[in-house]
C-alpha cells in the first residue's frame, strides 16, 4: 500500500555518507580538544551567562564614549589611507606583471627572458606579500615601527598592496586585447597602451574591486587593536581582557554598525558605478576621503617617528630562521587544518539550517529574523568571535573551531538562502504536489540543485578558513599564530622567521591546490 | 593622480620633520603590567612631580605591549621606562640601557600563584591536567619566575597543564581565574595584594595557593645615550621622595612603594640565569 508520506528511499546511503564524514572528521576532535559537550557543560554557561549578563548595562559614560567614537574614526582612517597604500603599491606591480602588457602579448613578439625573470621576480614578492595575513604583518610593523596606527596602515598597505596587484593584472587580463594591441602594432609606448587601450574599459571593474577591499579594510583595520595597532579594536582587547561586559556589548555594536556602514557605502558606490558620471566622481571623493584620514593620523605618526635604520636592524634579526622546530611547525599546521576544517563543516550544516528561514521557506517573521542572526554572525570577525568563544569553550583550538564556525556559518547561510532563492522552485512543487511530504520534497525537488553549489562555497570557505586559521591564536585560540605571538613576546625572532615561513608555504600551497581544483571541476 | 597624492605625502613628512624640532621633553613609558587606565592613573602625580624636579616637560606614552616598550627603549623612541626583571634584561641584551632606582620591595618581590576555589586543589601538584594562565610572555612576576619556580618543582607547564595562556596583565588573570575561564594563574603578588585589599578579589571564587621565593624585580630605566646630568638628576629626584612627607607619600602610595632605592644591573643577573635555565632567551 502507498503510505501518503513514504519513507525516504535513500535514507540508508544517506545515514552512511553522514557517519563516513564523521569519521573522517573524528582525529580533528581530538586534534583541536573540540567537544561539543563542553557547550553543554552548566559551568561554561554559567561563565558565559555571567559575562553575558554584564553586557547591561552597556557602558555609556562619556568619557568611554568619546574614546570610542575617536578610536572608530582611527579605524576608519587607518583602513582608507591602507587602502590608498595599497592601491600605490598595487598599481606599478599589476602593470609591470600583466600578462596583458607583456610585450609579447601585445605585439607577438618572441619573449624577453630578462623580463619574463623580473616579471616573475615581482609575482613573488605579491605572494609573499598577500601570503602574509594582514593582522600578522600588524603584529610585526608594531614591533618595527611602534605602536599606533601607522603599523595598522602600513599592514593593510602591504598585505592589500599585494592582493590588488594580483587582481588588478586579472582585470586587465580579462579585457579585451584587440585594442590595446592594435596601438602597440602602430608603435605606441605599453604605457600608452594601458592608458588609451585597456584603462577606459577596465576603469569600472578596478574601482568596484578597490571599493569592496575597503570594505574588507575595515574590518581589517577594526580588530588590529588586538595586536597594538590602534583603533576600536585596542579598546575592544582591553574590555574583553578585563571582562568588562558593558564595555564589550557598546563596542560590539559600534563594530557592528561600522562594518554595516562601509557594506553599505561600498554597495551604493559599486552600484553607481554603471554610469560614467560616478566613474568621474567616486576617485575624486576617494581622495577628499584619504587626505582626510592622512590629516586625522598625522598627529599619531608624527610622534611615534619613523625610524628606518631601526626598522631594518629589526628585519636582519629574522634571519636566518631557526631550523631546529619541524615538529612544532608539523603540530601547528596540523592544529590548523583541523581546526579550519572542522568550523568549516560545522559551519556548513548550521548554514544549510538557518539558510532555510532566510530564504523565506518559514514566513516573514523567521526570514527576518534568521537574516539578521546570519548578519551578526557575519558581520563580527571570526578573531573576535574567537576571544568571545575562549569564554565558552575555555583556551586552546577548541575557541578557535568555534569561532571559524561561526563567522563562517553567517556567511555560508547568506549564500545558501540566496542559492536557494534563485532555485527553481517547480520540482519541488511537483512533488508536493504528488503528495510527497515537505521534508521530501525538499530532499529530492530542491536540495540537488543546489548541492553542488553548497559544496563549491564552502570548498572556498574552508580555503579562506585554512588561512584565518593561522591567525586565531594570536588571541589564545591555538595554531601557528599562537606560537608565532609567543615567539615575537620573547624576541626569538629566528624562530618567529620559521613560523611566518611555515604559514606562507601553508598558504601558497593551499592557493595552488584549489587552483587546480578549480580548473579540473570548471 | 597618485603623483598628487606622493607629493602630497612628502610635502607633509617635510613640514613634520620641521615641526618635530621643540624643546626638550622626556619620553616616559612602562610596561603594560595593568589595563592601560590604571597605567595613567598611577603615573599623573610622579610625572608633576618629575617636571617639577627636572624643569622640563614629562610626557607619558602608553604602550599595550611589553615587547614594544623594550624596542623603544632601545631605539631611543623614549627616554626611561618602567621595566619588569625580564623585560630589563632583554633590553639590556638588545642595547646599552642604564637601571636607575628601584622600589625597596623590588628587591625582595614574590609571584603568587592563584586556583579557582571550583578546583579544589591544595598544591600546585593537584593543578596537573587543569589550564593555567601567565600574565604577559615577557613578565617577570606574571611569568618567567613562576615558570623558573615550577621547573624547580618538576612540573614543565606545557605537558603538565592542559592548556597554557597568557592574559596579557597581572590583573587579567585574576578575572580569568575567578570567571572559571581558567582553573589556575600566576601573577605579581603586589597587584594581587592591591585587589585583595581593596576587595576586587571575591574570596569565594580565587584563593591563593602558593607564594615563590623572593627575587628581583621592577626598575625604573633610561637610555644608555641619554645625558648623564640629567640621568643623575632623574636619580636624585626619585631618591628624595620621602615617605614622611605627605605629597610624597602620594606618590610613593600609588607606586606601591615605600621609598625609591638606588639599583645596578648586576642585581638582575638572576633573573638573567632564570630566563636561561626556563629556555626564554634562546
Amino acid at each position: 500500500m502507498l503510505s501518503s508520506h513514504p519513507r525516504d528511499p535513500a535514507r540508508w546511503p544517506r545515514l552512511l555518507t553522514l557517519l563516513l564524514c564523521l569519521a573522517l572528521l573524528a582525529p580533528s576532535f581530538s586534534l583541536t580538544q573540540f567537544n561539543p559537550a563542553t557547550l553543554a557543560n552548566p559551568d561554561s554557561w554559567r561563565t558565559m551567562a555571567g559575562f553575558v549578563a554584564g553586557f547591561f548595562p552597556m557602558a555609556l559614560q562619556a568619557d568611554f564614549l568619546r574614546d570610542v567614537a575617536r578610536e572608530t574614526l582611527t579605524t576608519l582612517a587607518s583602513a582608507t589611507a591602507g587602502i590608498a597604500l595599497a592601491m600605490l603599491l598595487g598599481a606599478p606591480l599589476a602593470f609591470a606583471t600583466s600578462h596583458a602588457l607583456q610585450r609579447h602579448v601585445l605585439g607577438g613578439e618572441r619573449p624577453a627572458r630578462l623580463a619574463g625573470w623580473l616579471a616573475s621576480l615581482l609575482r613573488g614578492l605579491m605572494v609573499i606579500l598577500r601570503g602574509i595575513p594582514e593582522i600578522v604583518w600588524a603584529l610585526l610593523l608594531v614591533r618595527a615601527v611602534g605602536l599606533g596606527s601607522l603599523p595598522a596602515v602600513l599592514a593593510i598597505g602591504l598585505a592589500y598592496g599585494g592582493m590588488l596587484a594580483k587582481v588588478y593584472a586579472e582585470i586587465l587580463e580579462s579585457q579585451t586585447p584587440g585594442l590595446a594591441s592594435a596601438l602597440y602594432l602602430q608603435g605606441a609606448s605599453r604605457w600608452q597602451c594601458l592608458l588609451y587601450g585597456l584603462w577606459p574599459q577596465a576603469l569600472p571593474e578596478l574601482l568596484s574591486y578597490s571599493v569592496y577591499r575597503w570594505e574588507c579594510a575595515i574590518r581589517a583595520s577594526a580588530v588590529m587593536g588586538f595586536v597594538g595597532a590602534g583603533g576600536v579594536g585596542q579598546l575592544l582587547d582591553t574590555s574583553l581582557k578585563m571582562l568588562n561586559g558593558g564595555e564589550v556589548s557598546t563596542l560590539l555594536l559600534v563594530f557592528l554598525l561600522l562594518v554595516s556602514l562601509s557594506e553599505g557605502i561600498s554597495l551604493l558606490s559599486r552600484r553607481a558605478l554603471a554610469s560614467v558620471a560616478a566613474t568621474r566622481m567616486l576617485p575624486a571623493l576617494g581622495l577628499l576621503a584619504v587626505a582626510a584620514s592622512v590629516l586625522w593620523l598625522w598627529p599619531g605618526w608624527r610622534d611615534s617617528g619613523f625610524d628606518t635604520s631601526a626598522i631594518v636592524r629589526f628585519a636582519r634579526d629574522f634571519f636566518p630562521p631557526a631550523s631546529d622546530m619541524l615538529t612544532e611547525i608539523g603540530h601547528g599546521i596540523v592544529e590548523t587544518l583541523a581546526m579550519s576544517g572542522l568550523g568549516s563543516v560545522l559551519a556548513f550544516m548550521a548554514g544549510a539550517v538557518l539558510a532555510m528561514p532566510a530564504a523565506g521557506r518559514f514566513g516573514t517573521a523567521a526570514k527576518w529574523l534568521s537574516r539578521l542572526l546570519l548578519n551578526v554572525l557575519r558581520g563580527v570577525p571570526d578573531l573576535l568571535w574567537a576571544s568571545i568563544a575562549v569564554l565558552a569553550v575555555g583556551l586552546g583550538p577548541a575557541a578557535g573551531v568555534l569561532a571559524l564556525a561561526l563567522h563562517t556559518t553567517g556567511v555560508l547561510g547568506r549564500l545558501f538562502a540566496e542559492t536557494l532563492e534563485n532555485a527553481d522552485p517547480e520540482p519541488e512543487l511537483a512533488l508536493q504536489q504528488a503528495g510527497a511530504g515537505r521534508l521530501l520534497a525538499f530532499a529530492y525537488g530542491q536540495l540537488p540543485t543546489v548541492f553542488s553549489q553548497w559544496l563549491a562555497y564552502t570548498l572556498y570557505r574552508w580555503e579562506n578558513n585554512i588561512r584565518s586559521a593561522t591567525v586565531l591564536g594570536i588571541v589564545g585560540a591555538g595554531g601557528l599564530g599562537q606560537q608565532l605571538y609567543l615567539a615575537l613576546s620573547l624576541f626569538q625572532q629566528h624562530r618567529a622567521a620559521s613560523l611566518i615561513i611555515a604559514m606562507l608555504l601553508l598558504s601558497w600551497a593551499v592557493e595552488q591546490l584549489s587552483r587546480y581544483c578549480r580548473q579540473r571541476m570548471g | 593622480m597618485k603623483t598628487l597624492k606622493l607629493t602630497l605625502a612628502t610635502a607633509l613628512l617635510a613640514v613634520s620633520a620641521l615641526a618635530s624640532a621643540e624643546e626638550a621633553v622626556l619620553k616616559v613609558s612602562a610596561i603594560p603590567d595593568e589595563a592601560p587606565t590604571e597605567l595613567q592613573r598611577k603615573f599623573a602625580p610622579l610625572g608633576q612631580y618629575l617636571e617639577k624636579e627636572l624643569g622640563m616637560k614629562v610626557q607619558f606614552v602608553p604602550v599595550t605591549d611589553y615587547a614594544a616598550v623594550v624596542t623603544a627603549l632601545n631605539s631611543d623612541k623614549i627616554d626611561m621606562a618602567w621595566l619588569g626583571g625580564f623585560t630589563f634584561v632583554q633590553a639590556s641584551l638588545h642595547g646599552k640601557v642604564v637601571p636607575l632606582v628601584q622600589r625597596e620591595e623590588d628587591s625582595k618581590f614574590t609571584a603568587k600563584f592563584i586556583v579557582n576555589t571550583a578546583v579544589g586543589a591544595k598544591s600546585l601538584q593537584d593543578l596537573k591536567g587543569k589550564s593555567f594562565a601567565f600574565g604577559s610572555a615577557s613578565s617577570t612576576s606574571g611569568h618567567l619566575m613562576p615558570r623558573y619556580f615550577l621547573q624547580k618543582e618538576g612540573i614543565k607547564p606545557e605537558t603538565f597543564f592542559k592548556n597554557v595562556a597568557y592574559s596579557g596583565a597581572h590583573d587579567a588573570t585574576v578575572a580569568w581565574v575567578a570567571s572559571g575561564k581558567v582553573d589556575a594563574g600566576a601573577l605579581n603578588a603586589s597587584v594581587w595584594e592591591k585587589l585583595v585589599q581593596s576587595g576586587k578579589v571575591d574570596g569565594s571564587k580565587v584563593k591563593l595557593l602558593a607564594t615563590t621565593p623572593p627575587f628581583y624585580d621592577y626598575n625604573w630605566t633610561v637610555r644608555g645615550n641619554l645625558d648623564k646630568k640629567l640621568q643623575a638628576r632623574i636619580s636624585a629626584a626619585f631618591l628624595k621622595l620621602d615617605p614622611k612627607n605627605p605629597q610624597d607619600k602620594a606618590i610613593l602610595d600609588l607606586q606601591r612603594a615605600s621609598r625609591f632605592i638606588p639599583t645596578k644591573a648586576d642585581n638582575y643577573k638572576g633573573i638573567e640565569a632564570a630566563a636561561e635555565a626556563a629556555g626564554l632567551l634562546k
